[in-house]
């Protein structure tokens, strides 16, 4: 009826909606056009972060108290949806009562309150930015904390690795604009939480990165270790690149501050 | 595991034909280029069509930071003297003894005295060692031109002084009183030490270039975009760097050193310039200034032959296996107990 009564308006509009859906078209195109490094593969260069609260627990949880209460709100640990496709990891009977016995005594047992390297993928969504640096033979992962990196090698899918490391042997490949990084021998004494998660060296873990945005990417990893899943299992997060300005990683170089907590007991008392 | 860099001195048995094998020899050696050319090598670019310093460099570069007494003014070891470093060399390898580390090869084919850095509980030996570069260099330093460096200021002597004195008398009441190298934190910007976990893998993307160390590993990530400084608040182990391409020459600056970031008792005020040249497929020089008024009367040069290797970096987990930190303090703790059980 009003187009009726004023069908000037009818144009306007109608010229409106045809804008508005050429402005989404352009938006839809916008998102599947990634960014590319020069030789054309999709460019995972960037500072990048999770948010949430995985680290904690990948597994769901309601918020709760930290373990040391005069910390109070600074000290809480937050709720968290999780990040386990099916809420729950896979573990065997033992596996799951050997995660409750670390969980019940984790400041004491999780490395990385000891400032030891994270590992794969608990690296990467520590509360801390991490850096990718893209060639087309190597990828390097530097994560701020710890000053912990990973050499991804892209070139060379035969290069076993020599020995077990706390970061992992990172071998890479694109599958279509998907990066696939497969990450083996692990040091069995990383975890995958402060809730007591953990692997042993058998853990394979299967990374895919995929650009979901300019600025966001979507996380995948499969964990893999006979020895205490029952099968399978994977993981998945948004990871946002940081846009702060002149953002760039600083040191958490980490050791300094465990020392009191490490060697506390050993200075001299007079 | 930490391993102190600072060589407590041990006068071993004479090896004898090392005796002052290199002062005896009085020819001055002739000029010519310091590193190696490949008339055929052309310097290769990446996709993005940077100089291509990509892969692993090694600093086994035998020559020592500062030039030995007895070799004032002379930039280069003659044909006889290089002869002779050789088969030095050849001998203490060959030897199984003690591990050199750093300049120490050097120090002991000059003073024919080969010097352990740990002669109370034992060494590594040689075997641990990375296989050495011969130079005719005889010092890293290039400048000052006495291949040493500069003299400390007031100020800066004294604050080394009374940091041996300290270290003297509490040895290791805590960790802080122990190297940082020892508490795995880091060796130094740069990392000057030869032949010991002395690998870097650099890696290059358009924007930015990455240098890592596998020394405690570490990651040195270079922008080479424009970017403001940050704060002078923040204070950092390794500093916070900016990077340029000069031609074909990568040159990198670097500030706000934290001030217990010591390097030879310079810290916060030092500012430090890297330039990095590919002089050959195998060579990467390495040439570093460092400018601390502070600390030096002058500022200092030297400069670095890294070669290539083609092994891979390893993960240097240096805290995560830190037993000789807690053996050092457990250990001074247990002879402090004793002495107070025999009522000393």
């Amino acid at each position: 009826m009003i187009f009726v009564r004023y069908p000037q308006l009818h144009r306007v509009l109608t010229g409106s909606v045809a804008i508005f859906l050429l402005g989404f078209s352009l938006q839809v195109a916008a998102q599947t056009t990634i960014p590319r490094t020069t030789d054309g593969n999709p460019d995972f260069n960037g500072i990048w972060q999770a948010l949430g609260s995985a680290n904690w627990d990948i597994e769901p949880h309601a918020a709760d108290f930290g373990p040391v209460v005069e910390l109070a709100a600074i000290g809480a640990i937050p709720a968290g949806l999780g990040i386990v496709s099916g809420g729950e990891i896979p573990y065997t009977v033992a596996a799951r009562a050997q995660q409750q016995a670390n969980k019940a005594d984790w400041l004491a047992l999780d490395p990385v309150v000891k400032c030891y390297m994270p590992g794969i993928p608990r690296a990467n969504y520590l509360p801390f930015p991490f850096q990718i640096i893209q060639s087309p033979a190597h990828i390097v992962v530097a994560y701020e904390f710890a000053s912990a990196s990973r050499i991804v090698y892209m070139d060379q899918p035969d290069f076993e690795a020599p020995l077990l490391s706390w970061m992992g042997h990172s071998r890479g490949h694109f599958e279509g604009d998907t990066l696939v990084i497969d990450v083996t021998d692990q040091m069995p004494d990383t975890w995958l939480d402060h809730a007591g998660n953990h692997h042993t060296d058998a853990l394979r873990v299967t990374e895919r990165y995929t650009h979901i945005g300019p600025n966001t990417l979507m996380y995948e990893a499969t964990l893999e270790d006979p020895n205490v899943y029952t099968r399978p299992w994977t993981v998945s997060f948004p990871l946002y690149r940081r846009l702060d300005e002149n953002m760039q990683l600083l040191e958490f170089k980490c050791v300094e501050f465990s020392e009191e907590l490490i060697y506390g007991h050993l200075r001299k008392t007079d | 595991m930490g391993i102190c860099a600072r060589p407590i001195k041990l006068n071993k048995p004479n090896p004898g034909k090392l005796t002052g094998m290199l002062l005896a020899a009085g020819v001055l050696c002739c000029g010519g280029s310091l590193l190696a050319q490949e008339s055929s090598w052309q310097l290769s670019r990446t996709i993005d069509g940077h100089p291509d310093f990509q892969g692993v460099w090694a600093n086994n570069s035998i020559t020592p930071l500062e030039r030995a007494v007895g070799f004032e003014n002379r930039e280069l070891l003659s044909d006889d003297e290089y002869a002779r470093l050789r088969a030095g060399v050849a001998e203490i390898t060959d030897g199984g003894g003690d591990a050199q580390f750093g300049d120490g090869f050097f120090d002991a084919l000059v003073s024919g005295e080969v010097q352990s850095y740990d002669p109370s509980t034992g060494n590594y030996d040689q075997t641990w060692m990375s296989h050495r570069n011969l130079e005719r260099r005889t010092s890293l330093i290039v400048d000052p031109a006495n291949g040493r460096l500069p003299p400390y200021t007031d100020v800066a002597a004294a604050k080394v002084t009374a940091r041996l004195e300290h270290i003297e008398q509490h040895p290791a009441d805590s960790w802080t009183d122990r190297p940082l190298q020892e508490r795995c934190i880091t060796y130094g910007m740069p990392y000057l030490l030869a032949g010991y976990n002395s690998y870097y893998q650099i890696v290059q993307s358009k924007d930015y270039v990455a240098i890592i160390q596998e020394m405690i590993h570490d990651v040195r990530v270079i922008p080479l975009i424009p970017k403001s400084a940050i704060d002078e608040k923040i204070r950092l182990w390794h500093g916070d760097s900016r990077g340029y391409w000069d031609g074909d020459t990568l040159v990198i600056e670097t500030a706000n050193f934290s001030d217990a970031s010591d390097l030879r008792g310079s810290a916060g005020k030092r500012v430090f310039m890297e330039k990095f040249t590919r002089t050959a497929a195998d060579n990467l020089q390495y040439e570093f200034t460092i400018e601390d008024a502070s600390t030096w009367t002058a500022p200092w040069t030297a400069v670095i032959n890294y070669s290539s290797s083609e092994d891979p970096i390893f993960e240097y987990a240096c805290h995560e296996g830190n037993y000789g930190l807690s053996g050092i303090l457990s250990g001074h703790r247990a002879q402090e107990q004793a002495a107070n059980s025999n009522g000393n």
